[in-house]
């Protein structure tokens, strides 16, 4: 490898810190779906008030090591953050807002289930400071959703849509899966449609991915349901970046389309590695090549943080190995690349040639092609 | 070379020769019926050359001979401790599936020396050198126990239950030493006869080894069991016996189990051997029954060796073993002279000169004697440290003014039947698999290997076996007690590329000339001898015709019985061919085959292509008519084996430049991950770094990796393309 990244920004200097983010973990849903292995629960909605406390002490408790970070964004995800009261959200909010530096004009995002919004509640997230919100639409075919086990149905999504426009959201999401069982090319092309005339500013589409602890995952390995096959899924993506493309959508990174000016400046700092301060049970935090995460399970986490500690579960520190490997990872995930000179020139010249990758700005930047193989151009160019 | 080996074929079944040398001379090339007329006049002494069978199930049965009282079978025993495991390897190993009570007391050389009588030397006329021969599971090994116990040879209740734990004891240590001989001494009539007791390996992987060890004895009991009647191996073993000129004491077992028809069983028996039915012995070595009476029965009818004081000193080894601490032990008969247990001695074959250190006797423990006279069964430690130095049917002499001119006869280098490519699957272990080897050759005489270099695997070795068990046990201690992963490449026979007076020799199907460039080619055959019931004739007949057989003959043992023979390729039942015959037969018939010479045959080499690419380890030479058949096997396993790569991947199979068979692995399109947000960067992260090791462990054939896994599957003999009816 040559020219392995510096760490930018330093400890001593402040003001030459890239901008940071910060990311809340709300663990409670209505129900579990069966492809989800998230770090989420049904039926903990007892917890919440002490849940939120214990957020408001965590955010307290990492002040002094986060407080000289510009922030650029708050990320609330799950789980379903709207589960909770819009008087808790704000509250957390407004906390953060106290204790971390957080821009005026930062990019405050929210996800939300559609079944878990109404017109009023949308009125209080965007009154609260919520400006960007993240809708699981996941399909507008009623056979996916019966397949993903969503409780919702297509028109709940177009509801909630309409309402959040109704309440002056300029800036919303939606996600969306591909290639769960009995999805064909022609129903994923029909649902992307149906996404597109809702306009939404941003939209997630993510190919079925089955994990082996889920309820799907299990029933995919004792062959009840068979696993996502992945040449559907390629043609799937496709059609998506054709549809998406003549929508006037930008694809700026593997699973993610925006309108332009509308990514996601939260997921994006992933993406560049840039720090970012987890709040939250199991949430994951990263900076200076150092990344730690705190203790899963809601209630130990919560036990920990009213003892007054920090409910760090795990960590560990970056060899620049390791960093290198991230850095080409993420940054190919996304429109800008990798720069030519981190790569071996003999190692990227074969992708060049079949059109894996091309050279943009002194950039290796992957092609669409190139983004459904990614795995192997890592390990291509890395190894 | 190999012509020798084809001369000293032993004369069997001798109206199925004479028909099959007709044959011949009608079928084919001059120099092949001239060997094949050589092969008849050669001397009746001369014997079969060592082949393999594969088979699992003789391994079990061997297992179950072994620890009848235990009754485990193979699969729980791997589970089970891994000394108890590796003894039962070197068991099967040291003495080949079978094992008598003689070799499984396994005394210490020199330890214990326990001065033995020797003021009054034995006069030959009261010694008895004899062995016991007899199928799989016919109950040698409880007859032995018997003997040793009548003799008074082992405290009565020592042997059984002390001897797995002895065992473990000594492997740990590593100072074992087989005895392939034990002297027994039984008085009778007012004298003492020195009874000796010699173990003959049961295995047709090692039919040399078996007529060494007969050639050190003057009598054969052939034990046949009551209810099972004649099996191939009595049949095997019996004309091996009869050839080296044994007195045969006919001998039913287990006539004391309900089923056992010891009437019929010796009707069949006696019409064998040529004797009245009433001539059989009938025992239950079980029960002890009538033992007696066949320890006088082998006095009266096994002759006392013959051999003179006074002449030069010759004596046969008919066994070596290699301890750690002594060096190579021989096991030998002194056939003229004596043997003194320090003088400098000289082995013939090898023309090398050593320092007789101990001789001695195994009674049953190992006991230091000054001298072994003639008829005499013992053993000779010289101090030698590799076993190629000390081979099985070479003769010993002194050096100087006495020694003898002439080698007792019968002596050849253990020709290996079986090649098999090994690879360490790291291809950083090669140093590591060449010491293992080496080792390994030091108490393993029949054992050749050369270096190797494939195009797929890399370094590794070619290893030449007796046979497929041969090969597993190899193989098997290799991983074991090396701590090695190896490949091994599908077994293949010798081939001879004949190109005008040129014989090519080629042991790799890699090295097969392109057709066209040489006149043909020919393969080892064998005679197959098949005893089945009656009513699976069908079966074993459509079984032998499927694999390129040719019916020499067959007769009716008794109404139920049948004795086929067959002539067949080796080639053809080097694979499965045992297990097909017991499972078409459920078990019933019995299998031995010995070498028939070299045949014409239309072989070709059938090439694996990877995108193009020839990937010599997949290569093999197989008949014509089944080349296409072999091709599309090997190319459709393949296409199960291979991952998707970032392009198209053709497999072919080729026989020169003709594609006989195709299938394309379609190029990857996905591999992604579909999510990667803050809390999925670590986990990302490490798995791709999995992924790194997988990939250093993929094999790059031209621009195709490949996975060790699908080198080791498509090579695995079970599923052999070609091998399935």
């Amino acid at each position: 490898m040559s020219d392995v990244p510096e760490p930018r920004g330093s400890v001593h200097d402040p003001e030459s810190r890239e901008p940071a983010s910060i990311y809340v973990h709300v663990p409670f849903c209505l129900t579990r779906c069966g492809y989800c292995d998230f770090n989420a629960y049904a039926g903990l909605d007892h917890l919440a008030p002490r849940y939120v406390q214990a957020l408001l002490r965590e955010a307290e408790l990492a002040t002094p090591a986060w407080a000289g970070e510009r922030i650029v964004s708050v990320f609330l995800g799950g789980g379903t953050p709207t589960t909770l009261e819009v008087a808790d959200l704000k509250a957390v909010l407004m906390h953060l807002r106290d204790r971390f530096d957080v821009a005026a004009d930062a990019e405050v995002t929210i996800e939300a289930n559609p079944d878990t919004v109404d017109r009023s509640k949308l009125d209080g997230l965007l009154a609260a400071g919520f400006g960007r919100l993240s809708m699981g639409a996941q399909s507008f075919d009623r056979g996916v959703l019966g397949a993903l086990e969503r409780i919702h149905d297509p028109d709940s999504v177009r509801r909630a849509v309409r309402e959040a426009r109704a309440a002056g959201y300029a800036n919303v999401n939606l996600d969306l899966i591909y290639g769960a069982n009995g999805e064909t090319v022609a129903s994923w092309e029909r649902t992307v449609w149906e996404a597109i005339e809702l306009e939404p500013e941003h939209l997630s589409a993510y190919a079925l991915t089955i994990e082996p602890s889920t309820p799907l995952g299990r029933r995919v390995q004792s062959g009840v349901v068979p696993a996502p096959d992945p040449d559907l899924q390629a043609d799937m993506f496709e059609t998506t970046c054709r549809v998406l493309g003549e929508a006037g959508y930008r694809h700026y990174e593997v699973s993610n389309w925006a309108k332009p000016g509308f990514e996601c400046v939260h997921n994006l700092g992933y993406w560049q590695r840039r720090p970012y301060l987890g709040l939250g049970a199991g949430a994951h935090s990263y900076r200076d090549e150092h990344r730690w995460w705190n203790i899963r399970p809601p209630e130990e986490y919560m036990t920990q943080v009213e003892a007054g500690c920090l409910p760090v579960g795990g960590e560990e520190r970056l060899e620049p190995s390791d960093a290198y490997l991230e850095e080409v990872f993420l940054r190919l995930r996304i429109l800008e690349g990798v720069p030519s000179s981190w790569v071996e020139a003999s190692k990227a010249e074969p992708f060049l040639e079949s059109g894996l990758l091309r050279h943009e700005d002194g950039a290796l930047v992957p092609t669409e092609r190139g983004m459904l193989l990614l795995n192997e151009l890592v390990l291509a160019l890395t190894g | 070379m190999a012509e020798v080996s084809w001369e000293a074929s032993a004369p069997r079944v001798a109206l199925a020769r004479r028909d099959l040398c007709r044959a011949a001379v009608r079928r084919c090339s001059a120099p092949l019926a001239a060997a094949l007329s050589r092969a008849r006049a050669a001397s009746r002494s001369c014997c079969s050359a060592a082949w393999a069978s594969p088979s699992a199930a003789v391994v079990r049965t061997f297992f179950d001979e072994v620890f009848s009282a235990e009754r485990t079978d193979l699969f729980r025993w791997r589970r089970r401790s891994f000394w108890r495991f590796r003894l039962i390897w070197d068991l099967m190993f040291a003495t080949a599936t079978e094992c008598t009570s003689a070799n499984v007391l396994r005394p210490k050389l020199g330890r214990g020396r326990r001065p033995y009588d020797r003021r009054v030397v034995t006069d030959t006329a009261s010694i008895r050198n004899f062995c016991i021969v007899a199928h799989i599971d016919h109950g040698k090994s409880t007859l032995a126990d018997r003997l040793l116990e009548l003799t008074h040879a082992v405290g009565e209740r020592q042997m059984r239950e002390q001897y797995l734990d002895k065992m473990d004891l000594e492997r740990e240590r590593g100072i074992t030493i087989k005895a392939q001989a034990v002297r027994l001494s039984y008085p009778t009539a007012g004298r003492t006869f020195e009874l000796n007791l010699i173990d003959t390996p049961g295995h047709v992987d090692f039919t040399y080894e078996v007529s060494r060890s007969l050639a050190a004895c003057e009598g054969a009991v052939l034990l046949v069991d009551a209810a099972q009647g004649i099996e191939a191996q009595t049949l095997a073993n019996y004309h091996l016996a009869r050839d080296a000129g044994l007195a045969i004491v006919p001998v039913l077992n287990k006539i004391d189990l309900p089923a056992a028809q010891p009437d019929e069983t010796a009707r069949e028996l006696a019409e064998l051997v040529g004797c009245e039915p009433g001539g059989v012995l009938r025992v239950s070595a079980k029960t002890g029954e009538g033992v007696t009476a066949l320890l006088e029965r082998v006095i009266e009818a096994v002759p006392p060796p013959e051999g003179r004081r006074d002449d030069p000193l010759r004596a046969l080894i008919f066994d070596s073993s290699f301890d750690v601490y002594r060096g190579v032990v021989a096991y030998v008969r002194v056939k003229d002279g004596i043997l003194p247990s320090h003088a400098k001695v000289r082995y013939m074959a090898t023309g090398l000169d050593a320092e007789a250190e101990e001789a001695g006797v195994f009674a049953p423990e190992a006991t230091p004697i000054p001298e072994l006279g003639p008829g005499e069964v013992g053993y000779l430690v010289t101090g030698l440290k590799d076993v190629h130095q000390v081979k099985v049917g070479d003769t010993i002499t002194v050096t100087g003014r006495n020694r003898a001119h002439e080698p007792l006869s019968g002596y050849r280098e253990p020709l290996p039947m079986v090649w098999s490519g090994l690879y360490p699957a790291e291809g950083g272990d090669y140093s590591v698999l060449r010491d293992a080897l080496d080792k390994l050759k030091l108490n393993d005489a029949a054992l050749h290997f050369e270096p190797e270099t494939s195009q797929a695997l890399g370094f590794g070795f070619r290893c030449g076996f007796l046979g497929l068990l041969h090969m597993d046990i190899v193989k098997e201690r290799l991983e074991r007690e090396f701590d090695l992963e190896l490949i091994a490449t599908a077994p293949n026979v010798e081939f001879h590329v004949i190109r005008g007076e040129e014989v090519i020799v080629v042991h790799n199907p890699s090295e097969m000339p392109p057709p066209g460039t040489y006149d043909r080619v020919e393969e080892p055959t064998v005679l197959a001898t098949i005893i089945t019931p009656a009513e699976y004739l069908g079966a074993v007949l459509e079984l032998c015709q499927s694999r390129r057989g040719e019916l020499v003959d067959m007769k009716y043992l008794s109404t139920e019985r049948i004795e086929v023979h067959y002539h067949l390729p080796l080639a053809e039942i080097i694979f499965d061919f045992f297990d097909q015959l017991k499972s078409r037969t459920r078990g019933y018939a019995s299998l031995d085959y010995e070498p028939w010479g070299y045949e014409p045959a239309d072989l070709v080499r059938v090439d694996v292509l990877l995108h193009g690419e020839p990937v010599d380890a997949f290569s093999s030479v197989v008949h014509r008519d089944k080349a296409q058949q072999y091709g599309r096997q090997m190319v459709e396993r393949l296409k199960q084996l291979i991952p998707r790569q970032l392009f198209d991947v053709a497999i072919q199979a080729a026989i020169g430049s003709r594609i006989v068979a195709r299938e394309t692995v379609k190029a990857k399109r996905k591999d992604v991950l579909a999510k990667c947000y803050g809390g999925d960067i670590t986990r990302k992260r490490k798995l791709l770094e999995q992924q790194k090791k997988g990939k250093a462990r993929l094999r790059r054939v031209g621009k195709v990796d490949v996975p060790q896994e699908a080198f080791i599957a498509a090579l695995r003999v079970d599923q052999r393309a070609g091998s399935k009816p």
